[in-house]
């Protein structure tokens, strides 16, 4: 442990390796969103209203830009509500008119209301432009470690705690 | 007194072996590990049984991890032979980090 | 590999490695199970339009169409092992009237109906009550999956949604038609809805269109009632 500190050509390459990894993961990060054309390529599902295609934790893939077709009824999409910092993943089930100005409705498969309640007040249907992107990728599970973080602080003290343990019962 | 259970804790925990113990056990890893993703991905996929799949897949690799972690007897079946404490003086050209052992 | 937790971590790291190799070869089997699904009968068998209100505060008068109708259809080729469930719906499609600034073919789109059906391997996530969650487990007692659960033969179905446009009025429009769609989810990988060409050996949802056919005038509202309830 601290034996890099005596050494400082070791610790300024451990340091570049750790801003190495961290560069990488945010250089493929933004190069997705870039790719997809959206802000936030990989979501995680926060809740059960799409039961039981998607559940809590589970990895979405989006895809916002529309290269054979406009967004269409059927199609999965997450968007933001003005107002609520919290994106929403539902299924589009009505669309009126075509182009940018297309009005679409969506609701969640396990609701059974429309979204209009959802929505800003005033608000009875999303545009084009209200959508962050589709869902076109799944992948299951992978994400709960977060929410299991965010809605249990505890647990990070008992990584923090185990992380001490290892550090203590290791030898240098 | 503490530092001496503290010492055993982490003998015990470190779970030491020796090279060719370490040889084995990453090509083991590498070997095994593979193995349990293409029987659960032949079995899954012929039997169309997804859940059997992540249940072998879970289950092989549990089985793995068993096998690889602790410090197992064959994995410390060459003990590297040290030389006797202070028995003969070093050869007298021994370079060690640069020194010149004199 | 000196040490046990270091035994653990290449453990773990080589895990990761191959579980998401595993995922993705999961996920590309979908490419070589072929996907011949059939519609044999899509029509529609009683339609009406009623005046409402989009809920019980509004005062707002809009007018809706109830459109029962009739499917006929084969879908058991998506059920494969890595299907998680087929999100099946109909929608009702018609012309935008008279162009307002959105283009040419700009169209409505509604769905009517739409039902999703879980493979065994997801039916303890379906949302049922305990009653219908045990006869849904006991008719796939001992299967992997059930592709039988994809023939759907349904007659004369009320509509699960009953639509409307934003104008507020539907009446007496013409050039509807019902088509059939649907999306499998799977377990792992890509989403995918009915092609609209071939694709390798998906084939495309032929037959999944109804005849044209136009919306009647507005009943009379002790007539919609009783048609709203049927």
């Amino acid at each position: 442990m601290l034996s890099s500190l005596q050494n400082p050509r070791q610790a300024a390459a451990q340091l570049m390796n750790f801003g190495l990894i961290l560069s990488t993961a945010f250089m493929m990060w933004k190069g997705l969103s870039v790719i997809s054309d959206s802000p936030s390529p990989i979501v995680v599902v926060l809740s059960g209203s799409m039961e039981p295609a998607f559940q809590r934790g589970d990895l979405l893939l989006l895809w916002n830009r529309n290269f054979f077709s406009e967004t269409n009824v059927g199609e999965i999409v997450v968007y933001n509500v003005k107002g609520k910092d919290i994106p929403i993943v539902h299924r589009v089930v009505r669309k009126f008119g075509a182009g940018p100005q297309a009005k679409l409705l969506t609701k969640g498969d396990n609701n059974a209301a429309d979204d209009t309640e959802l929505y800003a007040r005033g608000q009875d249907y999303l545009n084009r432009k209200d959508i962050v992107g589709s869902v076109v990728g799944y992948m299951p599970f992978v994400g709960y470690v977060t929410i299991m973080l965010s809605e249990h602080p505890w647990l990070k003290t008992v990584m923090l705690g185990l992380m001490g343990l290892v550090v203590v019962l290791q030898r240098e | 007194m503490a530092e001496q259970l503290l010492d055993q804790a982490r003998d015990i925990f470190e779970g030491q072996i020796d090279f060719e113990g370490q040889k084995l056990a990453e090509l083991l890893l590498n070997v095994a590990l593979t193995l349990v993703g293409a029987v659960a991905c032949f079995v899954g996929y012929f039997l169309q049984d997804i859940k059997l799949a992540v249940y072998l897949a879970l289950g092989g690799t549990a089985a793995v991890f068993v096998l690889v972690v602790p410090p197992w007897p064959f994995f410390n079946r060459n003990p590297v032979k040290w030389l006797p404490v202070g028995g003969t003086t070093p050869p007298a050209n021994l370079v060690v980090d640069d020194k010149m052992f004199k | 590999m000196y040490s046990s937790i270091v035994r653990l971590q290449n453990t773990f790291g080589f895990f990761t490695t191959v579980a998401f190799a595993v995922a993705c070869i999961i996920a590309a089997s979908d490419l070589f199970s072929a996907r011949t699904p059939s519609v044999g009968v899509l029509k529609t068998t009683n339609v009406q339009v009623v005046r409402g209100r989009p809920h019980y505060y509004s005062s707002k008068k809009e007018e809706y169409a109830i459109i029962r109708f009739s499917l006929d259809a084969d879908l058991s080729s998506l059920f494969t092992w890595n299907t998680k469930q087929v999100f099946v719906y109909v929608t009702a499609e018609w012309p935008s009237a008279g162009g307002s600034g959105s283009g040419q073919n700009a169209t409505n789109q509604a769905v009517i109906w739409d039902s999703i059906i879980t493979s065994p391997s997801a039916d303890h996530l379906a949302n049922l009550g305990p009653v219908a969650m045990r006869k849904l487990r006991r008719s796939a007692a001992g299967k992997s999956i059930d592709p039988s659960r994809g023939r759907l033969s349904i007659n004369n179905q009320r509509p699960k949604y009953q639509i409307t446009h934003p104008s507020s009025k539907v009446a007496n429009q013409e050039d509807v038609v019902l088509r059939l769609h649907y999306n499998v989810q799977p377990w792992v990988g890509i989403l995918t809805w009915n092609p609209d060409e071939d694709f390798l050996k998906w084939k495309t949802l032929k037959g999944n269109l109804s005849r044209k056919f136009a919306l009647p005038g507005l009943k009379k509202k002790d007539e919609g009632k009783t048609g709203t309830r049927s």
